[in-house]
């Protein structure tokens, strides 16, 4: 190979420190934010002049940040239910299928990962005001499923490529059902495809903040959009701690995503 | 006339403008072990995937016991099958994969034990049904996947190239279980496979198929040494085949000239030839001798190769008219003379067990 790592000699080094700065830079704000959060100026100045945790008593006496945190679990279930049995049976089309305008169909489902997101948020509020969807749960849910869905079929299409179709012709030959057979063969199969597509789908959904600006109303708002507002409003430590949260639910759920798929993929 | 067990009729199986399989037309007795025998793109996969319900025919019919297969979903037809890549369940154990077909027929645990314990004794695999696939070698996983074929007693099984992706030795070693697995179980088996070795082992007949067509129908020793065309003789064994002119038949036995100009009389005529008609003599190498016997033809040839192999010799030797011949006889042990350490000599062969085929054959 033209670039081995072993033999690269001093430029190893380089190379080593090199990615470590895109890595603090990528990272630092985040570890910045946490560490503000827990600092007792209230203009989150740094280094701060003190340690405090008023800032999450602060945000756990207001329910609506609660209420918010809710909302964006209870609307991300949902888009990704959604998006991943929607994602399983276009997946089942676009790689198993053979119809005219299949590529056509597989960009189309793509779009929103490429679109950029203010236009699709625009447009898709726009309809939903005219059909009186905007601002209610079901409209967020659908809107927020249409974003999650390229994230869904992405794994699931790849799992099902790499699943071979004689393994359920086996179980129909055996017996089975063709329903039967994707149902206890062909699913158990491509599990680990079917749960990135879910934890994909899940984070899509769970810190999107552009649609859900357009979707939200007073009574309905998420995590993300809640935070949003809040900045506008003023500069307070307690988005801080918000944020910290929200880091912390979403590295945990990493986390448990690699121990779950280390268990499956065995 | 009683009615066969499995009957294909008259099957024809076109994907747009490509005839995958043409006419095919057998009759297969309950018990029998067939072969279909032929090159890739021959049709033989196809019509067992017809027959499994996975394709459906263009025309022509799949009766089992006179019923037509062909209204029946591939699921309710109660066939076996064995696939050519490994297809078991990743997901289950060995017993849990064997009791699949079980299962989804909703039989009682304490049968579908009974049978698993039975299935994984049939193909020698007890002890191993807590294991998963993953943890199998390739013969093994084709084993179970044997022993899931069988669970339900399925009065058909298909073999497709299930050896195909095993090395040698294993391979014969698991033809020798193919053939164990056949006489306790006297399922009837189908069997595709390009592999002549495999076939001429395993089966009571081989269908050899050729662009769609079966060629040949019949047992190893039909094909080998009653071939009905050339094809047929130039894919079982090895064969050679000399130019020759028809001068006349008699009874079926033919009097002929090869290219140096000598007459060899006695070869079998496989069709009608016309007086001068220009044909082709076919030889296998195993038929030629380094010594004249009572009856045998003689052919003049110098030596180019020679090499001892033990039970034969392999020797390339050359024609007076050019041609390059593979001689294999075997060797004698009554008599250690090497004829072939000199530079020409003669080849002989019984013209009984040379054919004659029409010189044009098109392909």
């Amino acid at each position: 190979m033209l670039l081995d790592y072993d033999r690269l000699g001093w430029l190893r080094g380089a190379l080593l420190a090199f990615t470590g700065l895109v890595a603090a830079f990528l990272l630092l704000p985040v570890v910045f934010i946490v560490l503000l959060s827990f600092g007792s100026s209230r203009w989150l100045a740094f280094p701060p002049p003190g340690w405090t945790l008023k800032w999450y008593e602060e945000l756990f006496a207001e329910p609506a940040w609660l209420e918010a945190a809710l909302t964006s679990a209870r609307i991300a279930t949902m888009a990704t239910v959604l998006a991943v049995v929607i994602g399983l049976m276009a997946s089942f089309a676009l790689v198993r299928g053979k119809f005219r305008g299949r590529d056509a169909v597989r960009g189309l489902l793509l779009t929103p990962m490429v679109l950029p997101v203010v236009v699709f948020a625009i447009a898709i509020y726009a309809f939903f005001l005219r059909i009186g969807l905007g601002g209610t749960t079901a409209g967020f849910v659908i809107a927020h499923t249409v974003l999650a869905l390229p994230f869904a079929i992405i794994p699931i299409s790849a799992a099902l490529e790499g699943f071979d179709k004689s393994i359920e012709d086996a179980a129909i030959v055996c017996g089975a059902s063709p329903f039967e057979a994707k149902l206890r063969v062909t699913l158990p199969s491509i599990k680990i495809g079917i749960f990135s597509a879910a934890i994909f789908a899940f984070l899509a959904s769970w810190d999107e903040v552009v649609v859900a600006i357009f979707m939200a109303s007073p009574t309905l708002q998420t995590l993300p959009v809640k935070i949003w507002g809040s900045l506008r409003q003023d500069l307070s430590p307690v988005i801080a701690a918000a944020s910290s949260l929200l880091v912390l639910l979403t590295l945990s759920l990493m986390i448990v995503t690699a121990l779950i798929r280390r268990k499956l993929s065995t | 006339m009683t009615e066969p067990f499995l009957s294909i009729r008259n099957l024809r199986k076109t994907f747009g403008s490509f005839v995958a399989v043409h006419d095919v037309t057998i009759d297969i007795p309950k018990g029998e072990f067939l072969t279909f025998l032929g090159p890739s793109g021959s049709g033989k996969s196809t019509t067992l995937y017809a027959i499994a319900g996975f394709q459906d025919p263009t025309s022509g019919d799949v009766l089992l016991e006179g019923r037509s297969l062909l209204s029946v979903p591939s699921h309710k037809r109660n066939i076996g099958m064995v696939f050519q890549r490994y297809t078991l369940f990743q997901h289950l154990t060995v017993a849990e994969n064997v009791a699949f077909p079980l299962r989804v027929r909703r039989r009682p645990d304490a049968e579908v034990n009974r049978k698993v314990a039975e299935m994984l004794s049939l193909v020698r695999l007890e002890g191993f049904g807590g294991r998963y696939p993953g943890a199998l070698s390739g013969g093994q996983q084709q084993r179970v996947a044997l022993a899931r074929a069988l669970a339900y007693d399925p009065p058909i099984l298909l073999m497709d190239e299930p050896l195909s992706a095993l090395d040698k030795k294993l391979r014969e070693e698991i033809q020798a279980e193919i053939r164990r697995i056949h006489r306790e179980t006297g399922v009837t088996i189908l069997y595709v496979t390009h592999d002549q070795d495999e076939a001429l082992h395993l089966s009571d007949r081989i269908a050899l198929f050729r662009d769609g067509r079966i060629a040949q129908i019949g047992t190893g020793e039909d094909l080998y040494l009653r071939p009905a065309c050339e094809f047929v003789a130039s894919f079982i064994g090895n064969s050679n085949f000399l130019p020759a002119e028809h001068l006349q038949t008699t009874d079926g036995a033919a009097t002929i000239r090869l290219a140096d100009g000598s007459i060899v009389s006695g070869v079998k005529a496989t069709q009608e030839f016309g007086q001068g008609q220009k044909t082709r003599l076919m030889v296998r190498p195993e038929a030629f001798r380094l010594r004249p016997g009572p009856a045998t033809a003689g052919l003049a040839v110098e030596f180019i190769d020679a090499a001892f192999f033990g039970e034969r010799r392999r020797v390339v030797a050359r024609t007076s008219a050019g041609q390059e011949i593979d001689v294999r006889p075997p060797s004698d042990m009554a008599n250690d003379h090497d004829e072939t350490a000199q530079q020409s000599g003669q080849v002989f062969f019984d013209p009984a067990a040379a054919f004659l085929f029409p010189a044009l054959q098109t392909t």
